[in-house]
């Protein structure tokens, strides 16, 4: 996890551990981070960081999260996945 | 060597290195199956061992890569993911590759089991793959292609309410005979994760048994965050569609620690559908073309390098040695430094700094790092763990420290058999064991390279039970290798292990515990003028310690003097020179003479003592003392006179010399005097003499 500026960025193979540091991070944060990159080299270790993606973005619409704007990703293990967040 | 032979023997070193480059390949693109810049990589590796062995008549092995080639210019030409079951396979055929190529060159005519085994799943999965991707064969206009996408939904897969059946849809037409569609609902109760369960858990588990695999997340339900907590899982659906050989029982089996709300499997039966098998391969190519593209291997970064015989450049290697003493020679020697001239000053000073130049650059020619073969034991390490059924995970560290040619060779089959056996023996027999152990279920194995003592030190570490010292003991007596009564410290314990026939193994596996292993990487080690240390902690870990000497032919040293005698101490070695005060030398009845260095209590070697010079006793504070670190502390080496640092030959010394083990070679200096180099590591303190 690292911030630079108001621009932070998370790896993608965070464990429950980490994840949940990661929340404890950004709540305090959530109204002065602008963007969440994601280093796509790891792969996704648990759902609870989509959850928590999807609930900041929920929390702070206009907050840049490119990962999870995109709808889907591609992994050789997972094959592709999608999410539906918007009502 | 006729020219047949000749051109065989450059096969054999050609075939060899891609082979070896296959092996490494082959566990990165495991690490990353999505690095297509690799495949090829490896692709080509295949497709030249291919042409090599059919041109020399290798037909079995020929046939062998022929597939393998085909398989990976599927994947590669498709760009589609592979499925973790399939990697598995292309580990397996580099194996088979592997011992073919043996067969092939020994001329064995039996091949090995797997060779068949793994060339009919290799054949049965592209015929598959083929299967499943007929249309490509077909010649689509782009028109049809988008007609096509657009009728699966598949250019606006994203995104959209109806995902799910678009892409039920899209995988009924890839289905064949063989295939079966399942549609799975996971409604993971809210303390799943709790119990140790995930979405991608399952996700993994069914990748590893289908042949494609999507899924959807409906995160509709998830909170924001002020009532959002990580730990709960807020997802309220998790759809799966899945195309695989596997029968419903197979795939329900996945599920069965959930609760039966948890989830709901339901088989699609196939879809008739005209022409659906047209251009499918085209919109499956559309849909992975807007995945994100792999970071660039640099696999393909171009390389400037020679081959050059390893006995031109041990040669040059010699000449260079010869100059190093010639130049100085010319440095010392009393009558050219007395000629007052600046231009033959300069000159001789220039002379120095290019044999130093020349002499550094050819050195660095033989010394290779020892990345290439930490790299492999990547591969040693995978297998073993699976063999083993041990979760392991590898550290790597100092895998730049470079290391001489020669002993690199050697070194490979001492660590492959130290690896398995700190996997196989070394770690607890599984992850419960090492859980109740207040350890983290994966075991770690650290394989590190340093510098030390001017020693190069290759560790092997497990942070597993540990050696068991009274049982070693015990096994050692009822073998008759120690008596009862022996005092041993515990490296010697230790070191009894690596005694021939001794094994402390309940069961005998293939990977080891038959007890003929360790004594052969110790005399394989010692060959190498090297050693083995074990270190072991009962209950968190053992360490064995590969120390070998850098052997290089030159070495920075400092010449120093006892008596009449020039002593050389390599530099690496020495951390300081002083003359100490009376105060600070202390003698220890028994134990002999101590320096208090800073309150640090070193041993004092009296080189007179060890080499029974006879001299003048002087007491410690009228010489001067070098503190030179070893593998058994610090000592305070005694001397008349530091004369100086230079660069000198190793030269072996004869059969009779070389059984003091306190010197480990010889040295022509500039002025033609002959100083003998010091085994600094040899040098024991008084009471450690007596004590041995």
């Amino acid at each position: 996890m690292e911030i630079n500026g108001d621009a932070l960025t998370i790896d993608l193979d965070m464990s429950m551990d980490e994840i949940v540091e990661f929340e404890e991070f950004i709540r305090p944060r959530i109204e002065y981070i602008e963007k969440i990159e994601i280093e796509e080299n790891g792969l996704l270790k648990s759902s609870a960081l989509l959850s928590l993606l999807v609930s900041i973005k929920k929390t702070r619409p206009e907050m840049e999260i490119p990962f999870l704007d995109k709808g889907w990703t591609m992994s050789p293990i997972y094959g592709t996945v999608h999410w539906i967040y918007h009502d | 060597m006729t020219k047949q032979e000749q051109v065989k023997a450059i096969f054999i070193e050609e075939a060899g290195e891609i082979v070896e480059k296959l092996d490494v390949d082959i566990i990165r693109f495991e690490e990353n199956s999505n690095d297509f810049n690799l495949l090829n990589e490896i692709f080509r590796g295949v497709h030249t061992l291919k042409g090599n062995a059919n041109a020399f008549g290798f037909t079995r092995l020929g046939e062998f890569v022929h597939h393998f080639e085909d398989l990976l210019d599927y994947y590669r030409s498709t760009k589609e993911s592979i499925e973790a079951n399939n990697l598995e396979l292309f580990v397996e055929s580099v194996d088979v590759v592997k011992e073919v190529m043996g067969c092939e060159l020994n001329a064995i005519e039996q091949l090995p089991q797997s060779y068949t085994e793994c060339l009919e799943k290799i054949k049965r999965l592209l015929a598959l793959k083929k299967n499943i991707s007929k249309p490509m064969t077909e010649q689509n206009s782009v028109a049809e292609l988008n007609d096509l996408a657009s009728e699966f939904g598949l250019s606006s897969l994203e995104n959209e309410e109806n995902d799910i059946e678009k892409s039920i849809k899209f995988h009924q037409a890839l289905q064949t005979d063989e295939l079966n569609l399942y549609k799975i609902d996971l409604n993971l109760d809210i303390d799943c994760y709790k119990r140790g369960f995930d979405y991608f858990i399952f996700l993994k588990i069914l990748s590893e048994r289908t042949n494609f695999l999507e899924s959807f997340f409906d995160m509709k339900n998830v909170k924001t965050i002020s009532e959002f907590k990580s730990d709960e899982n807020g997802i309220a659906n998790v759809t799966v569609v899945v195309l695989t050989l596997q029968r419903r029982e197979d795939i329900e089996e996945i599920f069965e620690f959930l609760f039966e709300h948890e989830f709901h499997i339901t088989q699609i039966e196939p879809a008739v559908i005209k022409k659906a098998d047209i251009k499918i391969e085209a919109a499956l190519s559309t849909a992975f073309q807007t995945a994100p593209s792999p970071a660039p291997s640099n696999a393909n970064a171009p390389k400037s390098t020679i081959r050059i015989d390893t006995i031109k450049l041990d040669e040059l290697f010699d000449s260079v040695g010869e100059l190093v003493i010639t130049q100085n020679f010319i440095a010392q020697n009393e009558k050219i430094r007395s000629i007052e001239d600046e231009a033959i000053n300069r000159t001789i000073e220039t002379l120095s700094k290019i044999t130093k130049k020349i002499q550094d650059r050819v050195m660095s020619l033989r010394m290779i790092a020892i990345k290439d073969t930490f790299e492999k034991m990547k591969r040693v390490v995978r297998d073993t763990s699976k063999k083993t059924l041990k979760e392991v995970h590898l550290i790597v560290q100092g895998e730049d420290t470079e290391i001489d040619k020669t002993m690199i060779d050697s070194l490979s089959d001492p660590l492959i058999h130290i690896i398995r056996n700190a996997i196989d023996h070394g770690l607890e027999s599984n992850s419960d064991e090492r859980l109740r152990a207040g350890k983290n279920a994966e075991g770690v194995i650290a394989l590190r390279a340093f510098h030390k003592s001017g020693n190069i030190v290759i560790s092997v570490s497990d942070d597993g039970r540990g050696i068991n010292k009274e049982r070693v003991l015990q096994k050692a007596i009822e073998r008759g290798i120690i008596n009862e009564n022996e005092n041993l410290t515990d490296s010697q314990i230790f070191s009894l292990i690596m005694q021939p026939g001794f094994s402390t193994a309940e069961a005998v596996s293939d990977l080891s515990g038959r007890g003929v292993g360790l004594d052969v990487v110790k005399t394989s080690i010692e060959k190498l003028r090297g050693k083995i240390e074990i270190d072991s902690d009962e209950g968190c870990g053992t360490t064995f310690s590969i120390v070998l000497p850098l052997t290089l032919a030159i070495i920075d040293g400092m010449l120093v003097r006892t008596a009449d005698e020039i002593y050389i101490i390599p530099t690496l070695s020495v951390v300081e020179s002083f003359r100490p005060e009376k105060e600070i030398v202390h003698i220890i009845k028994g134990r002999g003479e101590f320096v208090n260095l800073r309150g640090e209590c070193i041993p004092i070697i009296r080189l007179s003592t060890v080499f029974d010079i006879k001299t003048q006793k002087m007491e410690a504070w009228e010489s001067i003392l070098v503190c030179v670190e070893t593998e058994g502390g610090r000592i305070a080496v005694m001397i008349d006179e530091l004369l100086g640092r230079q660069q000198v030959v190793i030269k072996t010394l004869g059969k009779s010399l070389a059984k003091i083990k306190e010197i480990s070679g010889g040295a022509i200096l500039g002025n033609g005097d002959i100083a003998l180099i010091l085994n600094v590591d040899e040098l024991r303190p008084l009471n450690e003499i007596s004590h041995v």
